[in-house]
């Protein structure tokens, strides 16, 4: 099961891991405040949604791409830590891994926001596949 | 040699776009069906040229804006998704007006062959601008192209897919604005300018949740690719006839959670059927707080600011927004205070922004921007249509 932290609409917060669920609502208006705004502390909450994938091909691809970008950024380390590095390199394995974190959230994106997976119209016309197989938890 | 493509189609019932690939002559054949009625009814079929009109998009990381480009085709109606029965990972999106191409399909080199190379895909030694610039043009003609499919899972160029020539043909990417040929192939091009801080943030936000990543991972991943997004794809903001530009706010002092944003939507003064939005009074120097007596807002509120400029040599007019939406009702107050915005309806930017509400962005400027770019990308394409339109075949009536 792959959970992420997602930031929804209105509440774009970042998850504070030291923070549980939070409201706070002082209500302060001062004479300067030009505004006539209420100040609010901005509500803090965290969402921890999971991205369903319907098919069995695409959780698959899924924990690949999750490998993928452990794999790359470890190469990518390495290979700017090395003692011969060179420049390219270098910038070449960063962009991998740049490439997968991207094609990561492209997917996560689609499943979550859009409620689309990919292999949807594949599995119309292929049901039987093995990638085609529901996936349940 | 005479050659000739016989389609069919359901019945016509009411008004139908039929579009084909050619603005060659066409005769219609067909056979109506009415009750027996006194009636009389007119079909009308009028024959329009095929007119792409292309929209470039530059971002980094490439390709991906989805809910930037479901922002823009929305405006026209209908849902963009893959084309049905293809590539599973398929980059293009389709809906019935607009065809998104994703110029990652472009490149000449995949990963292993970058990597043999040294080059990132930034550079623009991986990428086929000649296919890229023979293909747009193909397609702005009004012929179908074979695309080839990069995959972005594999790293590999998968097999080619067909793409028909739609309505608006939106190419994304790192290089849409790159090539001069491309670029003049171009209707309209939008430049999304993500500052570094923001960047970094959103970055943040995007991988953390990856247990292959940590801060160091995602900072010296943004530090490696700046040399190459410095050289070969910041320049090309200075060819875009929009740049929607997101920085860090200014209402939050030393805010670096990049969640509050001050966004700007610099438009190129002059482009042909484009006529910038502008606040109160065109041309002049506004800044507006709306947040007053009559409307409460909650912190850290709304600023904006409008004013012409001048970006790379060109003239430009910038509105500005600073702060965050939290309201129905601040939403609709702002669009009622804008002008020139294409809308067809009071309220439409608020309706737009609304059927996306879970989309990022959508209580700050670059939602706003987003969706007043795709109201002024609809409005260049009918005016467009408008001027290339042919005299209407009029058929006979019962």
């Amino acid at each position: 099961m792959m959970s992420t932290t997602a930031s929804h609409g209105r509440a774009m917060m970042l998850p504070s891991p030291t923070k549980a669920l939070q409201h706070h609502r002082p209500s302060i208006l001062t004479v300067s405040d030009m505004f006539h705004v209420r100040r609010t502390e901005p509500r803090r909450f965290r969402l921890v949604v999971t991205a369903t994938a319907k098919y069995k091909g695409t959780k698959m691809r899924e924990e690949k791409l999750s490998e993928m970008i452990e794999e790359k950024v470890k190469e990518a380390t390495e290979v700017c830590e090395a003692e011969d590095r060179s420049e390219e390199e270098c910038r070449v394995a960063w962009d991998e891994v740049e490439e997968v974190s991207q094609a990561k959230a492209d997917l996560r994106i689609k499943l979550k926001l859009l409620n689309q997976d990919p292999l949807e119209s594949f599995c119309q016309e292929n049901p039987e596949t093995d990638e085609c197989r529901i996936y349940e938890e | 040699m005479a050659v000739s493509t016989i389609y069919s189609t359901q019945a016509l019932n009411s008004t139908h776009f039929l579009t084909s690939s050619s603005s060659s002559k066409q005769v219609f054949f067909y056979r109506r069906h009415q009750p027996q009625t006194n009636r009389s009814f007119n079909t009308t079929i009028t024959c329009a040229a095929q007119q792409t009109v292309v929209i470039g998009l530059a971002a980094d990381s490439g390709c991906g804006k989805s809910t930037f480009m479901r922002r823009l085709t929305s405006v026209f109606g209908g849902a963009a998704e893959p084309p049905k029965g293809g590539n599973p990972d398929s980059n293009t999106l389709i809906s019935d007006m607009t065809t998104v191409i994703c110029l990652d399909d472009y490149h000449s080199l995949d990963r292993t062959g970058r990597k043999e190379k040294g080059v990132t895909a930034l550079d623009p030694r991986a990428n086929d601008f000649d296919l890229m610039y023979e293909q747009v043009k193909a397609l702005k003609s009004g012929i179908a192209v074979e695309k080839p499919i990069y995959n972005h899972v594999t790293g590999l160029l998968d097999a080619p897919e067909l793409i028909q020539p739609p309505k608006i043909l939106v190419i994304e990417g790192l290089h849409p604005m790159f090539d001069e040929r491309v670029r003049d192939l171009l209707d309209f091009s939008i430049y999304l300018d993500i500052s570094n801080e923001v960047k970094f943030a959103w970055k943040i936000q995007r991988d953390m949740a990856e247990r292959g990543h940590s801060l160091e991972s995602i900072k010296a991943s943004i530090e490696a690719r700046k040399p190459d997004f410095d050289a070969f794809i910041d320049p090309q903001k200075q060819y875009a006839d929009a740049v929607i530009e997101v920085l860090p706010t200014q209402l939050i002092p030393d805010d670096n959670e990049g969640k509050v944003l001050r966004v700007r939507l610099i438009m190129k003064e002059g482009v042909q059927y484009f006529s910038p939005v502008y606040l109160f009074d065109e041309g002049s120097t506004i800044s507006w707080i709306p947040c007053g007596r009559k409307l409460t807002c909650s912190y850290p509120g709304i600023k904006f600011n409008y004013s012409p400029d001048s970006y790379f040599d060109h003239e430009v007019s910038v509105v500005e927004m600073d702060g965050q939406f939290d309201r129905l009702d601040e939403l609709i107050y702002v669009e009622s205070h804008l002008s020139n915005l294409s809308t067809k309806f009071y309220g439409e930017v608020t309706q737009q922004m609304l059927k996306h509400a879970d989309f990022p962005g959508s209580n700050n400027g670059t939602g706003l921007f987003q969706t007043i770019v795709g109201l002024k990308i609809r409005d260049l394409y009918e005016q467009l249509i408008a001027n290339k339109a042919t005299a209407p075949a009029e058929t006979a009536k019962a």
